[in-house]
């Protein structure tokens, strides 16, 4: 019984959503726009249960001084001082000088840009370790990448002989076995998600539904 | 007289309509089909746009909007509320070159005061899709109807396969070495007594790479308990995240060692990209995996995340549909499952027969799409696009 409700309740959701794209009347669409709202309620209570699993994982480090528990200690108080400070701000916490705002321009927007910039040394990084000519396959995408780059930059133009056909050269690869390779990837996975689809909404996939 | 001409043209100008602007009213394709696309040319610049709207064969003008500035299209929604007011079969549009903006406030008749206030410019019908479909498909859009037969096909051949399989008959699956290297890589966890990390993606639980992604982690849960290993599993979503510990107690609980699953390792972190990205680099620096999976959809933290594995010398397995992450994936993972292979990786594992036909079903539609591909390119060349036409899911 608690995985045969679930089981009904998959496949009679499931056709009906997958039936909108059939029958693409608004009447029907209104229907399926209020199931959506519904997912989108049940999503969000679940980001109270995301604060409670935060504190239950690490407040029982903090307290029983665990290794690391300092970086605990940190994330919960800037967890309950970003809620307080958004509470008390209210509707006009984003309003200038307001210390939500605050904290979100000045301590929130710097940490993510600089989460974002350590990806450039990661691509630098990972790109010395790809771009090694172990072999055929390694080769070609080492000589297929230093064509793109190069052409890419205003140095690349300017190259004698080869700068005026460098960026055509390039856009061939791009447009030509890049985008095979990738529609070919979008087919397969297009295909790969229709059967996935199936096999959830005929309730043959069940791992998901949890113990008995 | 000369003064009095330039007079008389003066006056003229001021009371006679601007130039006829050319209104076109389209039903635009991608919404609920209650919407209807207004957009005009005008060479005079007016002081403003006024837009009437009635439904057709009726007087009842109603003011849309008073537009000012470069403002030369509008999106009408026809109706708000579909049951109190169904959308009409067509509706008539006035376009309002104003000589004046009206002050509307307190005004009754909002479209009077707007015509008296300068000329009509253009006028045009529009049909709303929600009336068309109202009457029926009138439209020769083959598309979605061939994408129906795919699905249904799809659920036939899963069900030839799986009464295949049942009753014996072998099913070739090709070897996919990403998957295989899941098994070694929680054995090597269990070795090294270390824990394995699975990160499910960043993506909501309605996409279908974190719903596979939930899929396949019942079944690396349940081996990683069969095991006796841990696992740590890094969600960015609270959804995922309660989804994710329901599926993992599952494993545990199929393997027989319900009392192994810590829910403590099952983690949300934030729903923040960098944030939840920097949570879990912290969980590799700190905990140091054995093996990192990272499995879903991701997006720029993919390769912040298998660099940091890297550095830990942590065995990796990526996979995803996201075909702008997986040279991310490629260049810094171990293995890295392309697109369809994560769809597949569930069914690989589990050997379940009814999974594995789907995988075979798959590969017949494959088939299908290649034929139609190679046949479509050669007729599309000699100037027969039928294959398009069928296959074409837009407009309608």
């Amino acid at each position: 019984m608690r995985s045969t409700v679930p089981l009904v309740l998959t496949f009679l959701v499931g056709l009906f959503m997958v039936g909108e794209y059939f029958i693409p009347h608004w009447g029907y669409h209104v229907i399926t726009q209020l199931l959506l709202e519904w997912g989108l309620i049940l999503a969000a209570a679940a980001f109270l249960l995301g604060l409670f699993n935060l504190i239950q994982v690490n407040l029982p480090k903090v307290l029983n001084r665990e290794e690391d528990w300092g970086y605990k200690l940190v994330m919960l108080i800037s967890l309950a001082g970003t809620l307080v400070v958004g509470f008390w701000g209210n509707t006009g916490r984003l309003n200038p000088g307001e210390a939500y705002k605050w904290l979100f321009d000045f301590v929130f927007v710097p940490l993510n840009a600089t989460m974002f910039a350590l990806l450039a040394f990661y691509i630098a990084s990972a790109a010395f370790r790809a771009f090694r000519a172990r072999n055929l396959e390694a080769t070609v995408l080492l000589v297929a990448a230093i064509i793109v780059m190069i052409a890419r930059v205003p140095l690349g133009e300017s190259l004698p002989l080869v700068g005026e056909k460098l960026p055509q050269f390039m856009n061939w690869i791009m447009d030509v076995p890049n985008i095979a390779a990738r529609r070919a990837i979008f087919i397969g996975a297009a295909l790969g998600a229709v059967s996935t689809g199936l096999r959830v909404i005929l309730g043959i996939e069940r791992s998901h539904l949890g113990a008995d | 007289m000369k003064h009095l001409l330039l007079l008389a043209l003066a006056a003229l100008l001021a009371v006679a309509p601007a130039s006829a602007a050319e209104l076109t009213v389209e039903a635009p394709p991608d919404n609920d089909g209650l919407n209807l696309d207004l957009s005009w040319e005008e060479a005079n610049d007016p002081a403003g746009w006024g837009v009437l709207r009635t439904e057709t064969g009726s007087d009842d003008w109603t003011l849309l909007k008073v537009l000012t500035g470069d403002a030369r299209s509008l999106s009408d929604k026809v109706t708000t509320d579909v049951w109190e007011h169904p959308p009409a079969e067509s509706y008539d549009y006035q376009l309002v070159a104003l000589r004046t903006v009206p002050d509307l406030a307190d005004v009754e008749d909002e479209a009077a005061a707007v015509l008296a206030a300068g000329s009509v410019a253009a006028t045009a019908t529009g049909k709303p899709k929600a009336a068309k479909l109202r009457t029926g498909m009138k439209s020769k859009n083959y598309g979605p109807l061939l994408m129906l037969l795919i699905i249904i096909a799809v659920g036939v051949m899963m069900q030839k396969f799986a009464a295949d399989v049942r009753s014996g008959k072998e099913v070739f699956i090709r070897r996919i070495p990403g998957i295989d290297a899941i098994e070694e890589g929680i054995g090597r966890a269990t070795e090294m007594g270390k824990p394995i990390l699975y990160v499910p993606g960043i993506d909501e639980l309605q996409d279908i790479q974190t719903i596979a992604s939930m899929l396949i982690l019942g079944q690396v849960s349940q081996k990683v308990a069969e095991y006796q290993s841990d696992i740590i599993v890094s969600c960015c979503i609270p959804i995922v995240r309660e989804v994710s510990d329901e599926v993992v107690r599952a494993g545990y609980y199929q393997a027989g060692y319900p009392d192994a699953y810590n829910p403590r390792n099952t983690r949300f972190i934030s729903s923040e990209q960098f944030a939840f990205c920097a949570g879990t680099n912290g969980i590799i620096y700190r905990e140091q995996p054995a093996t990192n999976i990272y499995l879903g959809r991701f997006f720029a933290e993919s390769l912040i995340l298998a660099e940091t594995g890297f550095v830990n010398k942590s065995i990796q397995i990526a996979g995803t549909a996201e075909a702008t992450q997986l040279p991310f994936f490629i260049a810094a993972c171990d293995y890295t499952l392309i697109g369809e292979e994560l769809f597949a990786v569930s069914a690989y594992l589990s050997r379940d027969p009814r999974l594995v036909s789907s995988l075979k079903a798959s590969d017949w539609v494959k088939l299908f799409v290649v034929i139609c591909l190679l046949v479509g390119t050669l007729l599309t060349t000699f100037g027969f696009p039928i294959i398009n036409t069928l296959f074409s899911i837009s407009g309608g």
